[in-house]
């Protein structure tokens, strides 16, 4: 465990100072980001200077669940899709041979190999959004809601992780599955609002094909007091079988890779 | 010029038939943020008792279903296009022929949009089913819609143009793209339908050129609009686009001699 | 005999590969169904390496080389057959095997291209678990090797073809491996950069007694490297022997280059005339009788004769030699 710490450590460390040599780069994402969280707030408060619920969420509820949105946005775009972008390319080009030839578990390499660090000053916005919804809730935060929301963030992500883990996987025996991925960033607009705005079909896939809108909508839950502990359990036994499911699909994968028989 | 046209309509469906499935896909992103502002307004409607300032929710689905049309037949991505031309030392080659580069990415834009129509209607037919959507239009609406629209992407692709020429600046124009897709998301009608939006923002929207792309060519469409207001927003449009195609011929100019400075 | 470092037996890889012929309804067709064709890319090899031997592996392209390292490497899994290498099965690709072992490919590149070489070996080092005493030994030793000092802190883009292939060279060999596979090592690089390679090879294995398999189509890389060849050919083992000895086997013959003043009469009474221009000739003599043959030409010919070279034939006219027989020769005993 403690070597898979220290890995991870040199790849964020190599990725942080290749970044840093582009100082301009990363002041100017920092700014697009800004600008963009600050149109997406602005978007809401536009819709709320008309009503004061939305589906029964409120303004403070509904940034709130805004900052969530971009707190599960960067923690991708930080950790996984970097990675992954570059496995499609390596299963294309036959570099993934090198993964495998290293005594490390190759899901792990292949997902946290690459990072893109300027995109956790996306999740630090996030995150700052977020502290100003609750401030705007008023009510104090308990640490069992604090917990439970910071559990039901990290099922967001591994939901969402196991979405894009399950589609690279594709690309061993697809070619073009890049197309699969943009279908998937398409949906991911759809968490900036609570899913349960949507009609049927898309809250039920945003649940469970492309599970953004529950990763985003649940820890906003969790702070609109609508979701309790079993609620919380039951989103985390899900995750958990949709992590084992794609991991499982990876080695599957791996299998055919290599021609492993079945 | 025709001749040239139709040679590179020719060449470039050929071009295209290879990337039908992107196509396809691509005009997902035309078809998503719409559909999520139209369920979000629904709800902000249906919070309200059916109508928020004039719109009911049928109107909500009608300007909606009205603004992907008006978004998908107005998309231009030259800026992005052009960019990534330039770093990849493409440019210098179109330059060196008697044709403004121009006109290549014309066709490809409008063979895309020709291809992506049908599927687009149909996935438009889906949503107005879904959201109950009802017409409360006339046919001069409709009249008005066709020089609107094509007014609309004509201005849309020229200010696509405009950016563009920042490269010859820049090299990598990605936060001014993000800059000019931000303010037009703010001020193209696209969070909500112009009127619904705080009279300060209404202000600066009619003054910038985004509305004219998308708010007003989907106002027309869905009906409404008077014939004076409808004509009136015509003459917006076309003083917009006169100096859009001024301000890219200066910007060209002016960025073909920094080019050349730099060294093609 | 000690355990040896790879164990092969009757190894066997075959590929599915779908084919698709080309047309509208052919398309159409290969949705329902595919139709697959096998390809025998290995066809029941078997040999055994010993520690610290440097063998060649040889074979024109296609013949079953590549596949067979990545066999040896754990990336495939084989067909049929069994192998051992470090004592444990590659494909199982358990830690301790794939600490101990390195395959290197010529023409691809594992490090990131964005940062140094030297950050990227430090990425290295924490995957290999290596030990930091052990890692700044080896990173001395290789870099004193493989003069890579002015290398290690440039962006790993700005280097050359050369200078890129040292260095991954070094990243292959971070972690001390006790075996190397070495797939076309010297591919795409100009003369000397090839030679550089080879004297790293040779120089690496003898102070650190490494094993070293490496694959070629260049023979001097075989020449200058291993005594010990084994060439394949359509996924079957040719010839598993010395190289000396390959040669003598296959080409039994010594080559006489004769330059005259005047014309070139009439030779064939000195051994198959195999060229001749206006003024030289080729001949071919039987090996044994090569100085014999020698001294005949120099007495007959007297001051017709302006030049004479005695060589061996060239190494690729044996190996082409090789390769044309198709059936595998008995193995030569060392």
């Amino acid at each position: 465990m403690i070597r898979y710490l220290r890995m991870f450590r040199a790849f964020a460390s190599t990725e942080f100072q290749f970044e840093m040599e582009y100082r301009a780069n990363m002041y100017l994402s920092i700014f697009e980001m800004l600008l963009v969280i600050g149109t997406s707030i602005g978007a809401v408060l536009i819709m709320f200077g008309h009503t004061t619920t939305m589906n029964g969420w409120t303004l403070p509820q509904m940034i709130v669940l805004l900052g969530v949105y971009y707190v599960i946005q960067g923690g991708v775009s930080l950790l996984f899709s970097p990675s992954f972008e570059r496995l499609m390319e390596h299963v294309r080009v036959g570099t993934l041979d090198f993964h495998l030839l290293k005594p490390v578990n190759t899901q792990f390499l292949v997902s946290t190999r690459h990072l893109k660090v300027i995109r956790g000053a996306d999740l630090l916005l996030g995150l700052a959004v977020v502290i100003v919804g609750l401030v705007q809730v008023g009510e104090q935060v308990g640490i069992a809601q604090a917990l439970m929301f910071a559990l039901s963030l990290i099922f967001g992500w591994a939901l969402v992780y196991s979405l894009l883990l399950g589609l690279v996987t594709l690309s061993f025996w697809f070619v073009r599955v890049e197309n699969l991925l943009a279908i998937f960033w398409a949906f991911t607009e759809a968490g900036r609002f609570p899913v349960d705005v949507y009609p049927l079909w898309l809250r039920v896939s945003l649940s469970t094909v492309v599970p953004i809108g529950i990763a985003v909508t649940a820890p906003a839950n969790v702070i609109a007091g609508r979701m309790d502990w079993v609620a919380v359990a039951v989103l985390g036994a899900g995750t958990v079988l949709t992590v084992g499911i794609a991991s499982a699909l990876w080695r599957w994968g791996l299998k055919s890779y290599t021609g492993a028989s079945a | 010029m025709i001749r040239i046209y139709r040679q590179l309509l020719v060449a470039q469906i050929q071009a295209a038939a290879q990337y039908r499935i992107q196509a396809v896909l691509w005009m997902l992103f035309s078809i998503i943020r719409p559909v999520i502002f139209l369920a979000a307004w629904t709800a902000v409607s249906n919070a309200q008792g059916g109508s928020v300032g004039g719109y009911t929710t049928s109107d909500f689905a009608a300007y909606y279903i009205a603004l992907t049309i008006v978004g998908h037949l107005t998309t231009a991505w030259n800026s992005f296009e052009f960019e990534f031309e330039v770093r990849q030392g493409r440019l210098s080659p179109k330059l060196l022929r008697p044709l403004h580069p121009l006109h290549y990415s014309v066709v490809e834009n409008l063979i895309w949009k020709v291809t992506t129509f049908l599927p687009l209607m149909l996935v438009c037919a889906v949503i107005a089913l879904t959201f109950q959507v009802k017409w409360t239009g006339e046919w001069w609406h409709l009249v008005l819609f066709v020089p609107s629209i094509i007014l609309a992407a004509a201005l849309s692709f020229m200010i696509g143009w405009v950016v563009a020429t920042a490269t010859f600046w820049l090299q990598r124009i990605n936060t001014v793209n993000t800059l000019l897709q931000r303010t037009s998301f703010i001020f193209a009608g696209q969070i909500a339908p112009l009127s619904l939006m705080p009279t300060a923002l209404q202000v600066i929207s009619y003054s910038l050129p985004f509305a004219y792309v998308l708010a007003i060519p989907a106002e027309i469409l869905r009906g409404g609009v008077t014939i004076e207001r409808g004509l009136l927003y015509l003459v917006g449009q076309a003083v917009w686009l006169t100096l859009a195609i001024v301000a890219y011929r200066f910007a060209w100019r002016a960025g073909l001699r920094e080019y050349s400075a730099v060294g093609a | 005999m000690e355990t040896p470092v790879v164990d092969v037996r009757a190894l066997r890889k075959v590929y599915r590969v779908t084919e698709r012929e080309t047309g509208l309804a052919a398309t159409f067709r290969s949705f329902v169904k595919r139709r697959y064709r096998e390809v025998l890319a290995v066809d029941g090899i078997t040999f055994r390496i010993d520690p610290g031997e440097v063998v060649g592996f040889l074979g024109p392209n296609g013949a079953g080389k590549t596949t067979t390292l990545k066999m040896l490497s754990g990336l495939l899994h084989p067909t049929g057959g069994e192998a051992t290498v470090l004592g444990h099965v590659p494909w199982r690709r358990e830690g301790d095997f794939l600490r101990g072992m390195t395959l290197l490919m010529g023409n691809r590149s594992q490090l990131v291209w964005d940062i140094p070489a030297a950050d990227s070996f430090l990425v290295l080092k924490e995957i290999y678990a290596v030990p930091a005493a052990q890692y700044k030994r080896t990173l001395d030793e290789l870099t004193e090797l493989l003069e890579l000092q002015p290398l290690l802190h440039k962006p790993v883009r700005g280097l050359s073809l050369g200078e890129r292939m040292k260095v991954e060279f070094a990243a292959g060999l971070l972690h001390s491996p006790g075996v190397a596979f070495l797939d076309e090592p010297t591919l795409g690089l100009d003369i000397s950069m090839q030679g550089r390679i080879r004297r790293f090879v040779a120089e690496y294995n003898q102070r650190s007694g490494a094993t070293i398999l490496l694959t070629s189509h260049y023979m001097d890389d075989v020449v200058a490297l291993c005594r010990r060849v084994i060439v394949i050919h359509h996924g079957v083992l040719l010839y598993d022997g010395a190289l000396a000895d390959l040669a003598e086997r296959m080409a039994p013959y010594k080559r006489i280059t004769v330059t005259l003043r005047g014309d070139v009469g009439d030779l064939a009474a000195f051994g198959d005339v195999v060229s001749s221009t206006e003024n030289t000739a080729t001949i071919h003599v039987p090996r044994t009788q090569a100085g014999e043959r020698t001294a005949r030409l120099v007495r007959e010919l007297g001051d017709q004769l302006a030049d004479i070279s005695v060589e061996d034939p060239p190494i690729e006219e044996v190996i082409d030699k090789v390769f044309t027989s198709e059936r595998p020769l008995a193995e030569a005993t060392a």
